[in-house]
């Protein structure tokens, strides 16, 4: 295995180098350390180390309400995923067809809902639409828009992938007599989901992270329950602090399972 | 709708400048950080890996949020815009600290060991060597960073701000009459055109500056 960039930079130091070295890394150390206790003596000086705001992590219906606002995020996540990847695929058969009145109008939406913030999607269903009457349910409000805008990044993914299949497999897989359909569907799609796996996966930490949003509609995820806990109990920063490393420890479990999808299968 | 017209325009404007005073510190800071992972000092290394996870991973809202709402409780209150522009910058650094790391990883080590044999230092192998070159090979994911961004400033519309950028303005204008629609069509071709224009300069940059290997 070739080493890695920093370990042929700082390769291989003299005596001198290697003690100056240390002696940084250990200053680092220290203060690293020093910031460690400013925040926990700001924590203090705060109060928010006393006992209240902290008590009732201890207790289970805490853990159960935050599980179930959790469930809720996964709930949102999961069904936006779902939405994405189909329509993602309608979209890339629109963006990749020859006929010129399904390729425009495709890259028209891609772009349109690609090019505007998750955010406002939002506020369309949560505003706009009663008042036309349409009337969506909080979890639809939050989880159409999401899976309307991440199913035009998924239909540029796919497409990177169907571009990324050597043209040699389409020309091969016609000469057998398949149709263009078949063609698609069994040789090209297939193997262009193997190159962007990676990609897809990546990608549902953005679907994670605009969950988020669920609040803005009063929608029972993460975050919502997260708001009600602190208006029972008054503990701002705590709870703050457990739901962020609560997103980030799922966020961080999708990534690197997305990075462990992406070594090379052989 | 004409009668919104000014307040449009001006809520681009401030679209705009969140994401400009949010992407150029982000991406030094950026910058910096992958810069001091490179360093043999463990220690430094472990806490920024740490930091890049954290707001790699954290809902830009979440963090939005602590930083109004719960930041006070800690006797620290930062104002409602440096508010924004502080959350975006942080989650900018963290992605452009990751996507160097990408680019620098593609510099071949033969070109460093021909550095070494040169007798620079290796501080100066960074600067004039591998800086130069993971630049370079970053501007595809880099524009993509700025679009998430300029996407990203909606997030201000959940403050109370004086001042509106489009998400706060639609929703404004979507609560007080029936003219959401209309609003959101002019917000949202308002987001696409800025975008596309970021992918633009994007690509012309991107063509400029690439390696051909």
């Amino acid at each position: 295995m070739s080493r890695s960039l920093e370990e042929i930079l700082f390769a291989a130091p003299g005596l001198r180098a290697r003690a100056v070295t240390k002696a940084v890394s250990a200053a680092a150390a220290a203060l690293l350390l020093l910031l460690a206790v400013v925040i926990v003596w700001q924590f203090h000086s705060a109060g928010q180390l006393e006992a209240p705001y902290w008590e009732f992590f201890a207790w289970a219906t805490t853990w159960s309400f935050l599980a179930k606002g959790l469930l809720g995020t996964l709930a949102s996540s999961a069904m936006a995923a779902v939405i994405s990847l189909a329509l993602g695929l309608v979209l890339l058969l629109g963006r990749l067809s020859r006929l010129r009145l399904l390729r425009w109008p495709s890259i028209a939406v891609i772009e349109f809902l690609r090019g505007t913030p998750t955010l406002l999607l939002i506020y369309v269903c949560f505003l706009v639409l009663p008042s036309v009457g349409i009337k969506l349910s909080t979890y639809w409000m939050l989880t159409l828009p999401i899976g309307l805008s991440t199913a035009a990044v998924v239909a540029e993914v796919y497409r990177a992938g169907v571009l990324a299949v050597p043209r040699g497999q389409t020309d091969a897989a016609r000469s057998l007599g398949l149709t263009e359909a078949q063609v698609f569907f069994f040789i090209v799609f297939p193997q262009a989901l193997r190159y962007i796996i990676p990609a897809l996966v990546a990608q549902l930490v953005i679907v994670v992270k605009d969950t988020t949003f669920g609040y803005v509609v009063t929608y029972g995820e993460l975050m919502q329950n997260a708001k009600v806990l602190i208006a029972n109990y008054h503990s701002l920063v705590p709870v703050y602090l457990i739901v962020a490393a609560l997103y980030c420890l799922v966020n961080y479990g999708i990534s690197k399972a997305s990075q462990r999808l992406g070594r090379p299968m052989h | 709708m004409a009668d919104h017209g000014p307040a449009f325009w001006q809520a681009l404007l401030l679209t705009w400048k969140l994401t400009l005073v949010s992407f150029v510190p982000g991406v030094l800071l950026g910058v910096l950080v992958a810069v001091l992972r490179l360093l043999p000092l463990p220690p430094l290394r472990w806490a920024l890996s740490v930091y890049v996870e954290i707001f790699r991973n954290i809902p830009s809202v979440a963090l939005l949020i602590f930083i109004v709402f719960a930041l006070p409780d800690l006797n620290i209150v930062i104002d409602y815009e440096p508010s924004v522009i502080l959350t975006l910058t942080l989650v900018c650094s963290a992605f452009t600290a990751d996507y160097l790391r990408a680019g620098i990883n593609t510099i071949p080590g033969s070109q460093i060991e021909a550095a070494l044999s040169l007798g620079m230092r290796p501080l100066q192998i960074v600067s004039a060597v591998v800086l130069p070159q993971a630049l370079r090979s970053v501007v595809q994911p880099m524009t993509s960073l700025l679009i998430a961004l300029m996407l990203s400033t909606s997030l201000a519309s959940q403050l109370p701000f004086p001042g509106r950028e489009l998400t706060a303005l639609v929703s404004k204008i979507a609560n007080d009459s029936a003219l959401g629609i209309a609003a959101f069509a002019v917000a949202a071709t308002m987001y696409v055109v800025t975008g596309l224009l970021i992918a633009w300069a994007g690509a012309v940059l991107e063509k400029k500056v690439r390696i051909l290997r």
